[in-house]
């Protein structure tokens, strides 16, 4: 008799917690690809194509779909290689060697009296951040240029340079005290 | 280029300072206890400060950290002090040795070292202590004036470190912890009242037993404490007010059962705890609320452990239980910010 | 609420007993009692006329954007002369402090924590001290508030309590917006004590400039705060005061009384919002040096050339306060007091609380200096582990949690920092200077800070880039079909007339028949191909002449550092429409190339690579020709080359 009263319950708590499960798998149900969205929200978005891919995005939903390798956004670097691994749980892969530390914010920058007027940094161009027409000199928007580097090889008189920020008021930072004591070796 | 940023001038308080306040006001206590039970605590206090040094700087060698800032912080001189002033005055020597050693690897180094420890570090000991060796824990040195023997310092010392018995009954020097005793007589039909009508509960000046005597060194102890603003008065107050609520309450409801509002505030490491254990800053709470809520969780949960728990006091545990519960605590009562 | 009641006076007996007793003297949460030392520069009296040998006025010595200079090197002005125009948007002038020449206009280290240098005017006194007469053209006192605030910004006052925020742009634009007017005489900056030598040697002008505005705006209360420690300025101000309705309270000696939101909560009792400015709430806090330079513009005329300075420390005999000359270098004035020890160690610009250490002893005085401190270093304690004693929590005036908020700036956590409640900090340092494991925490927050407007403008940035690329996409796209659209119509359009055609005529003679449409295409590209040879019917340069030519050019570079003509056209308008095949192209920029390192080689004997263009200063415009010419040589050759192309076949 006890068995069956045991049998009945877990039997009635059995259905009852398939509902609910059929019932949150239907109520709370995501469209689309979430995990493509988020891993494009770690990339770096410089869209330079390193990976092999059209931008951020293809590159996204490629390894979204498992159709890529994690380590291939030179640009993101290591941190951005775990943050993909972590998303797709699956094991990191180590970074070409030169591409382990992320590098600081580049800016491109055309050399106006060399530039001949050429257009094809402008085709280059994966954020439409070089302004000018042909045979007028071009110039680089600086504050939406990412640093892609792409606009560099295609220049035929190579007079794009890649340049750090300069220091100023603007953008300096308080640097971080070094480190306590306790923690120095 | 090397920075530095404002301010420019500082209190002059250091971790050092702080922690040697703490020492100094634990002094009353120790000459109270010396004066009451003994030199036992001197041994076991000398016994604890070299385990302690001896701890730190093996681990801090294994950590890879450098000994001598880190030694002088004073900081595990605290936490073997607390530790001490737990354990019976008469036990043996491997008692506080492995429960100092003990509370600094796994209640703090294993964490990452001072300031880094989720739980009280010499409350963890104790409870190892307790869980380890129960019998040792709770055969408590009698007062000199119950036993009407008084040890001598190599008597103790014999004792402690050789394990020697003195030259009288072993049965006339230690004896259940008042709390012990009560719980066992309440559990065997004996009301509270009648229970501290007891000769060897009502001794001593004014009434005030031996152990009653202790913590009221400890109170006055951290009463400096509180005037230096070296602790926080939310501890002990959280702590004393909602141990001393819950005795009221119950104790107004059924008074054979539960003892009075005196007996739980001067009995036990009460006042130790209000003042010395819970008030360790690391592991506790840092909010002005959380602080709060923290001691008088710690107070509640002495209570029901004293009274409906497997042991006699409850510090230890109810410590170690309030520390899982910080976190929380400390996301939950931010105080409003200026502007907000 | 007075300093004498019952409660402040048994709060005073506890005091010597209980110091923290103090606390509750006052408002705000938190707060400390550092050392002040304020009696040191109270025991010279106020200096002024001292000439340093040159003055160097920064561009920016205010919050916003910078100054643009309108003097050249050589020019000769007159004190209070506009030497730099305020720019578009928060941006003030600066004027000569006094008459003398201009000899440089270059970059030197500025009174900033960076340590950084940044454009100044260095002005070399001719001793004279020629001013101009009515300088900011006031024919009378203003009479509206537009009138009033483009005078604020004409004689270039800002606020001279420490931020520096431009005083035009912290008033509302129409009167009756605000409801209190506060007088900032609190300084609690220990050391310091120029606004208090000020309150007592100008109170009348402070008061005016205080009842100006309060008439101007109809600000009907106005409150000035003092703190106890100053009896003298309390006295000379309350006699300022007499006949208007001018309140002075004396307010409890606690760092950091005088800061905004501190002083506001105090005297008027009101919480400023977060992310909010204090007008947003009614209320307008001035400090007193900014309202006596008020008074000098709207009285006189005169822009602001000079501020009272504490120059004090515990490495000075002889501290004072002196009515300086902005420009002033720090070093002179710290001269004047007779260091002792030798001064080789680096001073301080504000108090010991918010101060910072300068990079150079020589960076000038500005706007917003109210002290030089020269503290010789004490030997510091390295930091230790935090504790979480909560003793910062208990002294922060914002009732910030500065233990939590140094975890997680520390770990790198920086949004939770800012969940903390970060940007609220007011860097007072308060937390530091109680902190017993003596750990930097003012820098940890003031790095996260910074950290994290980063991080914002990067995650802006990124999210740029990502529509900007998400637009040049579709934009391809829609070109893409555009195209095949007029492709597929141009197809349909020739096939229709070829069948129209062949519908029409029957293709008997071939001669007469229309053309197909390929092969009026055929026909068009072969008369394009005729017309060009016979253009290129010119001189033929051959390969070799190409090269000379860029060995010319190489030389030309070289000389270029002498020679300063103008290319007559630009290098890009000689490409020609017609395309260029692949090898040419390949060769007219290696040429180009060439050229291009020749010319850098020109100037590499003078100038040394650096990360950016503007960086190259001295020898910029040198390069910059040098490039042009190469430029030109090498698209002189890129033509000759393509030109013989074009005649060969």
């Amino acid at each position: 008799m006890s068995i069956v009263a045991g049998l009945l319950i877990f039997f009635a708590l059995a259905v009852v917690f398939g509902l609910l499960l059929g019932y949150a798998a239907v109520r709370f149900k995501i469209e689309g690809n979430p995990l493509a969205e988020l891993i494009d929200k770690k990339l770096p978005q410089t869209q330079c194509g390193q990976c092999g891919y059209p931008g951020c995005k293809p590159y996204a939903e490629a390894l979204a779909k498992g159709e890529a390798e994690v380590n291939l956004c030179i640009p993101g670097g290591e941190p951005t290689m775990l943050e993909i691994a972590e998303i797709l749980q699956v094991e990191p892969k180590p970074m070409d060697a030169e591409a382990t530390a992320p590098k600081p914010r580049m800016v491109a920058v055309i050399d106006e009296d060399i530039c001949i007027g050429c257009v094809l940094c402008i085709k280059a161009c994966p954020v439409d951040a070089i302004v000018g027409t042909t045979k007028m000199m071009h110039t680089v928007i600086e504050k939406e240029c990412t640093g892609c580097e792409l606009c560099v090889p295609v220049c035929p008189v190579d007079c794009i340079d890649m340049v750090i920020e300069k220091t100023s008021l603007k953008n300096w930072k308080w640097p971080e005290p070094t480190v306590a004591a306790e923690t120095q070796k | 280029m090397k920075f530095s940023s404002s301010p420019f001038a500082h209190n002059n308080s250091s971790v050092q300072k702080v922690m040697l306040q703490v020492q100094l006001a634990a002094f009353p206590a120790l000459l109270a206890h010396i004066m009451l039970f003994g030199y036992g605590i001197v041994i076991q206090w000398f016994l604890a400060v070299a385990t302690a040094l001896l701890v730190e700087y093996v681990m801090l060698k294994l950590r890879d950290r450098p000994a001598l800032p880190n030694i002088t912080d004073f900081s595990a001189l605290i936490t073997v002090t607390g530790l001490v002033f737990c354990i019976p005055p008469e036990s043996p020597w491997w008692v506080i040795v492995s429960g100092s050693a003990f509370a600094l690897v796994f209640g703090k180094h294993l964490y990452g070292g001072l300031g880094y420890n989720p739980f009280n570090p010499a409350m963890l000991g104790y409870a190892f202590l307790l869980i380890s060796f129960p019998a040792e824990m709770t055969q408590w040195t009698l007062p000199k004036e119950i036993a009407g023997y008084g040890l001598s310092f190599w008597d103790s010392f014999n004792h402690i470190i050789f394990g020697a018995l003195p030259h009288a009954p072993i049965d006339s020097f230690t004896g259940a912890t008042p709390l012990s005793a009560v719980k066992t007589g309440i559990q065997e039909g004996v009301s509270a009242n009648q229970m501290l009508q007891a000769p060897y509960l009502d001794s001593g000046l004014f009434h005030i037993t031996a152990w009653g005597w202790i913590n009221v060194a400890f109170l006055i102890g951290g009463a400096w404490l509180m005037y230096t603003r070296t602790i926080r008065w939310q501890f002990p107050v959280g702590f004393l007010a909602s141990l001393a609520l819950m005795a009221w309450i119950f104790h107004s409801i059924n008074p054979d059962l539960y003892a009075p509002v005196s007996f739980h505030l001067l009995f036990g490491g009460t006042m130790l705890a209000a003042f010395f254990i819970i008030t360790d800053p690391v592991s506790s709470s840092t909010t002005p609320m959380g602080r709060l809520i923290y001691a008088a969780g710690i107070g509640i949960l002495v209570y029901v452990i004293r009274n409906w728990g497997a042991f006699p006091d409850g510090i230890a545990f109810a410590v170690i239980l309030m520390n899982i519960a910080v976190p929380l605590i400390d996301r939950y009562t931010q105080p409003r910010v200026v502007g907000h | 609420m007075s300093t004498n009641s019952l409660r402040n006076r048994l709060i005073k007996l506890i005091a010597p007993l209980y110091p923290m007793a103090k606390r509750w003297l006052y408002h705000f949460h938190g707060g400390v009692f550092p050392q002040y030392n304020k009696s040191l520069s109270l025991r010279q009296p106020l200096r002024s006329g001292f000439m340093p040998k040159q003055l160097i006025l920064p561009l920016q010595q205010h919050m916003g954007i910078p100054a643009v200079p309108c003097v050249q090197i050589g020019d000769r002005v007159k004190k209070y002369q506009l030497i730099a125009q305020a720019d578009k948007g928060l941006s003030v002038p600066v004027h000569a402090p006094t008459s003398g020449t201009i000899i440089a206009l270059d970059q030197r280290v500025l009174p900033h924590a960076s340590g950084l240098a940044e454009p100044c005017i260095v002005i070399a006194p001719d001793g004279k001290d020629d001013a101009l007469t009515n300088p900011l053209n006031l024919q009378q006192p203003p009479q509206t508030i537009a009138e009033f605030k483009q005078l604020l910004l004409n004689a270039g006052i800002v606020g001279m309590g420490g931020a520096g925020f431009p005083t035009f742009a912290k008033l509302p634009n129409q009167p009756g917006l605000v409801q209190h007017l506060i007088i900032n005489g609190a300084e609690c900056e220990p050391f310091i004590t120029c606004d208090d030598v000020l309150m007592q040697t100008h109170a009348d002008d402070i008061i005016r400039a205080a009842l100006f505005i309060a008439d101007l705006f109809a600000i009907p209360h106005v409150v000035c705060g003092i703190e106890t420690n100053k009896p003298e300025a309390i006295k000379a101000m309350r006699q300022a005061c007499q006949g208007s309705n001018i309140e002075v309270v004396e307010v409890a000696t606690v760092y950091p009384m005088g800061g905004q939101k501190q002083l506001t909560q105090e005297l008027v009792n009101i919480e400023i919002p977060t992310q909010k400015h204090s007008v947003d709430v009614g209320v307008v806090m001035m400090n007193v040096a900014t309202l006596r330079a008020i008074t000098q513009a709207i009285d006189l005329g005169q822009p602001l050339v000079s501020r009272f300075v504490t120059v004090s420390g515990m490495g000075l005999t002889q501290p004072f306060n002196i009515d300086a000359l902005l420009g002033t270098p720090f070093n002179e004035l710290v001269e004047l007091a007779q260091p002792q020890p030798k001064l080789d160690y680096p001073l301080l610009m504000g108090g010991p609380m918010m101060g910072f250490a300068v990079a150079q002893n020589d960076v000038p005085v500005i706007k917003t200096t109210n002290c030089v401190l020269a503290n010789p270093p004490q030997e510091m304690q390295d930091p230790m582990a935090c504790i979480r004693c909560g003793e910062c929590a208990e002294a922060c005036p914002i009732n910030l949690l500065p233990q939590q908020l140094y975890w997680h700036a520390k770990a790198h956590e920086f949004e939770k920092a800012e969940q903390l409640n970060l940007f609220d900090c007011i860097e007072c340092g308060c937390c530091s200077f109680v902190c017993p494991s003596r750990i930097p925490l003012v820098q940890y927050y003031r790095h996260a800070k910074a950290e994290v407007r980063e991080l914002k403008a990067q995650a802006a940035l990124t999210e740029q880039a990502k529509q900007r690329h998400d637009a040049r996409i579709a934009r391809l796209e829609r070109e893409k079909q555009e195209r095949e659209a007029k492709m597929a119509a141009k197809k349909a359009a020739v096939k229709q007339q070829a069948e129209d055609a062949e519908n029409t005529v029957k293709p008997n003679n071939e001669d007469n028949a229309p053309m197909s449409a390929r092969d009026k295409a055929i026909q068009a590209a072969k008369a394009r191909q005729q017309a060009i040879k016979t253009q290129a019917e010119q001189p033929v340069v051959d390969k070799r002449q190409a090269a000379m030519e860029a060995a010319k050019a190489r030389i030309a570079a070289k000389k270029a550092a002498e020679t300063t003509t103008e290319p007559t056209t630009r290098p890009g308008a000689e490409q020609t429409t017609t395309e260029l095949t692949v090898e040419d192209k390949r060769k007219a920029a290696m040429e180009a190339a060439k050229a291009r390192a020749a010319a850098k080689k020109a100037t590499e004997t003078t100038s040394e690579p650096t990360t950016r263009p503007d960086a190259e200063q001295t020898t910029t415009e040198l390069t910059v020709e040098d490039k042009r010419k190469a430029a030109m040589e090498a698209a002189k050759a890129r033509a000759a080359a393509k030109k013989q192309q074009d005649s060969s076949p």
